[in-house]
């Protein structure tokens, strides 16, 4: 009979939890982290949401008191129409999630930029509840679903009820300008690309005023990480507003539980008043 | 006798349960069967693809059909009635005659109407009414509930010039008129597609107006009671090839559902059940069965076919156009300052 010392079964069980801790990691690496779906495809399904502040700005900035500030006697103070919000319509800080930290505006267009950020309460299609384009819709402070089948792969965004139609065969030309263009999608290995076109020049790109014109451009790249990520990248093209394409990047995380239920945010009777109130019968 | 069968209690139950009876026995009911069996890559039935349900078929049998089921001929001479009126809406004037601006100009010509062109057909039937229960084609109001109902909204409809929320829903933008978003889905003027897309757990229904996406959760729950959302709260399961949605939690800002040739009503405290099967490569059978004991006197049912259209649905910016509200809120503002 062959009896070991304390330290002899110690040392057994670590040299078994390391051989464990090899096949697991081993076996993590070797294999996928996610779940494939429709026609063999990483499985997009789900409800997912950016855990960020782009929609403020895609570009880096501190937190401030608000999105519309005005000249101060000591420092700028939030704008009197929103004064009553106090700390509510307060601005996170936030990275820049633009490639190289800086959109590059052509000089004209960097000028209107910065005046869309001045009114921004005049100007920004979200304050009136306008259907939110493309990148935008993706990162606003509320989720989107994505419905993934072998027939068709469809976007609801509780914003607005916004939804996007992905044809899976290139549909040609968008016959019409519209608010989320028209969106054609195709698969480059496990990474979901969708090139959309046909925009007007209505959206924005944030709170902070950014912009384009109806010639833009956006190719998308949806890519798994694994079952609760997804990397998403966007190339932003519009040769009348920009000096060269430029890049947006940023993780998608999957809501789960209760939580993945997409709600109903319909923004249309909460702006009513603002938008008719001035012709209501006193 | 009249206190023991005829009590609320005891009706409603009796009404409950004709409704469950009618429901599970729906499709020996109609006679209708499944013929062939399209399933999703995870296994479910498959209903996806652009679907439309226009069709000159009304929501109630009108005056002028005595039956639910009329013959070829009869159907298509409903077919030239409709192109005839279609044509003198759209030649109102003779050549060379003036507008007369006295009159009213009217909308838009049938160029932008899209309300279907024949009496849709189940079984092979042309049908004259999308009511198949009760037989007679027919709603069946509460008189004293809906003559309530009515009264207010006539009230009200004398101020809708003076606040935005008094408009009709499909005005504000908010969802499409006359049901078209649903439940029950009803075809209405125009805009009369839905997409349907699957994915496990889920059937999301796009209705064209106002790009209103449905999203039914199948073996979920309902909210809370005190969260009604546009369109009611749906939740679905399959029942062999058939999708079986309940609807509740309706919005009490959604109870009037017209369009031009149907109207009716759906109170918060409603239940819509929907059945949807296909039935065909081209073609979904849709059942709707409404609960509603505030507005009706007893449950009344539905169906139409949903026809596959290899055509693709554009974006319905309603809102984000609608110039007409500003319009209609400002001009009724300069007529009282001119009074």
């Amino acid at each position: 009979m062959i009896v070991k010392s304390r330290s002899e079964c110690s040392l057994l069980r670590l040299k078994i939890l390391f051989f464990l801790i090899v096949i697991i990691t081993g076996t993590s690496l070797n294999s996928e982290d996610f779940l494939r779906g429709a026609n063999g495809k990483p499985d997009l399904n789900g409800v997912w949401q950016v855990l960020n502040s782009a929609n403020y700005n895609l570009e880096a900035h501190s937190a401030s008191a608000s999105m519309a500030m005005v000249e101060g006697p000591v420092v700028p103070i939030p704008h009197p129409s929103v004064v009553a919000l106090g700390a509510v319509g307060s601005v996170p800080a936030g990275l820049s999630v633009v490639e190289g930290g800086e959109i590059p505006y052509q000089r004209w267009a960097l000028k209107r930029r910065d005046e869309n950020k001045k009114y921004w309460l005049d100007r920004d299609p979200e304050i009136k509840c306008y259907l939110p384009g493309v990148p935008r819709a993706n990162y606003m402070h509320l989720p989107f679903q994505i419905f993934h089948s072998e027939k068709a792969i469809f976007f609801a965004y509780e914003y607005a009820g916004a939804t996007r139609n992905i044809y899976l065969e290139d549909p040609g030309t968008a016959p019409m300008d519209s608010w989320m263009g028209q969106s054609w999608g195709y698969w480059e290995g496990d990474t979901f690309v969708i090139e959309v076109s046909g925009f007007n020049d209505q959206t924005w790109f944030d709170r902070s005023g950014n912009f384009h014109s109806d010639a833009l451009k956006v190719t998308e790249r949806y890519s798994l990480k694994n079952s609760h990520t997804m990397l998403y990248e966007a190339t932003i093209q519009d040769d009348k507003v920009f000096t060269r394409p430029w890049k947006i990047s940023m993780t998608l995380y999957k809501r789960i539980g209760r939580d993945s239920q997409l709600q109903q945010f319909k923004c249309v009777e909460f702006v009513e008043e603002l938008l008719y109130g001035q012709w209501r019968a006193k | 006798m009249a206190n023991g069968v005829l009590n609320n209690k005891n009706f409603y139950y009796v009404v409950r349960t004709l409704v469950a009876v009618l429901i599970l026995f729906s499709n020996y009911i109609f006679s209708i069967e499944n013929r062939e069996v399209y399933k999703t890559w995870f296994g479910d039935p498959d209903l996806q693809g652009i679907w439309t349900n226009a069709t000159l078929t009304t929501l109630e049998r009108p005056d002028h059909f005595k039956k639910l089921i009329v013959s070829e001929d009869e159907a298509k001479a409903a077919a030239r009635r409709a192109a005839s009126e279609s044509y003198a809406y759209d030649n109102q004037l003779e050549v060379g005659e003036e507008i007369d601006n006295a009159r009213d100009p009217g909308g838009y010509n049938t160029a932008w109407m899209d309300p279907g062109v024949e009496l849709f057909k189940l079984n092979g039937e042309y049908r004259t009414s999308i009511v198949a229960f009760p037989k007679n084609g027919r709603i069946p109001w509460d008189r004293t509930k809906a003559t309530k109902f009515f009264n207010q909204r006539r009230k009200n409809r004398s101020k809708r010039r003076d606040h935005p929320e008094l408009r009709g829903v499909g005005e504000r933008c908010v969802v499409g008129f006359g049901s078209s978003g649903g439940p029950p889905m009803m075809n209405v003027l125009y805009n009369n597609f839905y997409q349907i897309v699957q994915s496990p757990g889920y059937v999301m229904i796009m209705a064209e107006m106002v790009h209103d996406a449905r999203v039914i959760r199948l073996k979920g729950e309902h909210l809370p009671k005190i969260m009604k959302p546009w369109l009611g709260d749906s939740i679905g399961h399959w029942e062999g090839n058939t999708l079986v949605v309940e609807t509740t939690n309706f919005n009490p800002q959604h109870i009037f559902r017209g369009g031009l040739r149907h109207f009716f009503a759906i109170t918060e405290e409603a239940k819509i059940t929907e059945r949807l099967t296909r039935i065909s490569n081209d073609q979904i059978l849709y059942r709707f069965f409404v609960e509603d004991f505030d507005m009706y006197s007893n449950v009344w049912a539905g169906e139409m076919p949903f026809r596959a259209v290899d055509d693709k649905i554009y974006e319905y910016a309603c809102h984000e156009g609608n110039y007409a509200m500003a319009n209609i809120l400002a001009g009724a503002r300069e007529e009282d300052r001119r009074k």
